[in-house]
């Protein structure tokens, strides 16, 4: 008897142990596109997960190598053609990116500037290695403002590019990664595999799921350690944040980020992040960028203009605006005492 | 019921607590710390002893520190030292990257809380 009940315990624990079962998930990490990148597959052969994996590295080096602006390559040499204001064909390798591109600048009424070039290196962010305490000349600022380089500057006929304005150049820092991830979910779904996320550096598009619960997702906190806020993803579905902490430098006890408004040629200064749910990456990429630029002013002008539904926007007030539907979609930590500003649902 | 039965049930119910929070709660420490430098093999690193690791990247030598169950980038040969900025990585999940010297930090855990962190 005392050997039957013995058993009972056994298998209980073996049912308690055998429900923690989390499921098999491979995960590759790798540098790429200047950032870390995290592949995580989830229920397939890890040698399947692992030939996918090497093959979206390989795909991402050649990516990065071709729309780099300011590397030896596609990218830098249209930029080059561009400067000759005479017609062109660039390389088919960033042609549908510069349209693309284009498309989302225009949506964004140009908050989202992906022809600023000139001005991302006059900041020193062009570079993978951070400036250190060099804020540009004012002038030299205020002197490429001026000149207004755009989208709209430059004009598409078929394959055919013609630029009108000396001080266009591609800069594709905030649009680049989000498109990439898209082609690297493209190719894990051609090796079959329908559960996974790929994290560039802490942007992500996240597919199927993790087993029989969906994908989480953790939102960290723009100024302190730790987790502003949680998702759960389950189907496809692409999650952006844009911050002033990314890359910066600071003179004098101040901030000087990366995220230049195209209006002002200084930092935008009135957002610390914003994060973007949309289930295209660089749709999410461009569009984190455009509103932190908006800033709590416009943000939810330009959403609508560019038709995303899940925003949620950190003033530098640490007051958080959200749309209602993020407000529904996300969950906050519950120690989280910022005020909470709700915009009215689109009509 | 015999008094075996009731040592039994006793050691089962005080068990069902540790049970859950080991296998269903969101364990959320730390078992070791992977280190990616370059795109080489990851390299696994248990959380203890306390130990001073030199990890070499393109820049040259990232001193990595590991101490109580934490790992933290002491410091690397980078303009912009956000690696070393961030600080003790504690909780599994917890991400460093030093990008210029191409190295990163990631402490993985058997129960993470998120299967990917976006910032």
């Amino acid at each position: 008897m005392r050997c039957i009940r013995l058993l009972d315990v056994l298998l209980l624990t073996a049912v308690l142990t055998g429900c923690s079962n989390t499921g098999t998930v491979f995960q590759d990490r790798f540098f790429a596109l200047g950032t870390l990148i995290e592949v995580s597959i989830y229920g397939v052969d890890p040698a399947l997960a692992t030939r996918a994996s090497a093959q979206i590295e390989q795909d991402l080096l050649t990516m990065h190598s071709n729309w780099h602006a300011w590397q030896p390559g596609a990218l830098s040499i249209t930029n080059e053609q561009l400067a000759t204001l005479k017609p062109f064909t660039p390389d088919p390798a960033v042609l549908p990116l510069l349209q693309e591109a284009g498309r989302l600048s225009q949506l964004s009424n140009g908050l989202f500037n992906p022809a600023i070039g000139k001005l991302i290196a006059l900041w020193g962010f062009h570079d993978n290695a951070l400036p250190i305490g060099s804020i540009p000349d004012s002038n030299a600022i205020t002197a490429l403002v001026q000149q207004a380089p755009g989208v709209n500057n430059v004009t598409f006929t078929g394959t055919q590019l013609v630029n009108h304005n000396p001080a266009v150049s591609y800069d594709l820092g905030a649009f680049a990664k989000g498109y990439a991830i898209d082609r690297t979910i493209e190719r894990l779904r051609e090796f079959g595999i329908q559960n996974a996320i790929v994290n560039a550096g802490g942007d992500l598009r996240a597919i199927g799921q993790h087993g029989d619960r969906p994908w989480r997702i953790g939102i960290r906190h723009p100024r302190q350690k730790g987790i502003l806020a949680s998702i759960e993803l389950a189907g496809d579905a692409s999650v952006f944040t844009s911050g002033d902490y990314e890359r910066f430098f600071e003179v004098d006890g101040k901030r000087y980020h990366h995220i230049i408004d195209p209006r002002s040629g200084w930092p935008a200064n009135k957002t610390t992040s914003v994060t973007v749910i949309h289930d295209n990456a660089a749709m999410a990429d461009a569009a984190s960028t455009a509103l932190f630029v908006a800033g709590p002013d416009d943000w939810i002008e330009i959403a609508r203009n560019m038709h995303i539904e899940l925003v949620m926007l950190i003033d530098t007030d640490g007051i958080i605006h959200m749309t209602p539907a993020m407000q529904s979609r996300i969950s906050l930590e519950p120690d989280t005492d910022a005020e909470i500003r709700l915009s009215k649902p689109a009509s | 019921m015999t008094r075996a039965d009731r040592i039994l049930i006793f050691i089962v119910v005080s068990a069902l607590p540790f049970l859950y929070t080991r296998m269903w709660a969101g364990n959320t420490d730390a078992g070791y710390l992977q280190i990616q430098a370059g795109n080489n093999a990851p390299i696994t690193e248990a959380l203890s002893p306390d130990r001073t690791l030199h990890i070499h990247g393109p820049l040259g030598d990232s001193v990595i520190e590991v101490n109580n169950g934490r790992a933290r980038f002491v410091s690397s040969p980078c303009r912009g030292q956000i690696c070393v900025q961030t600080g003790w990585l504690q909780t599994s999940g917890d991400l460093a990257a030093c990008l210029p010297n191409r190295i990163s930090l990631t402490l993985l855990g058997q129960h993470p809380r998120f299967d990917a962190i976006n910032f």
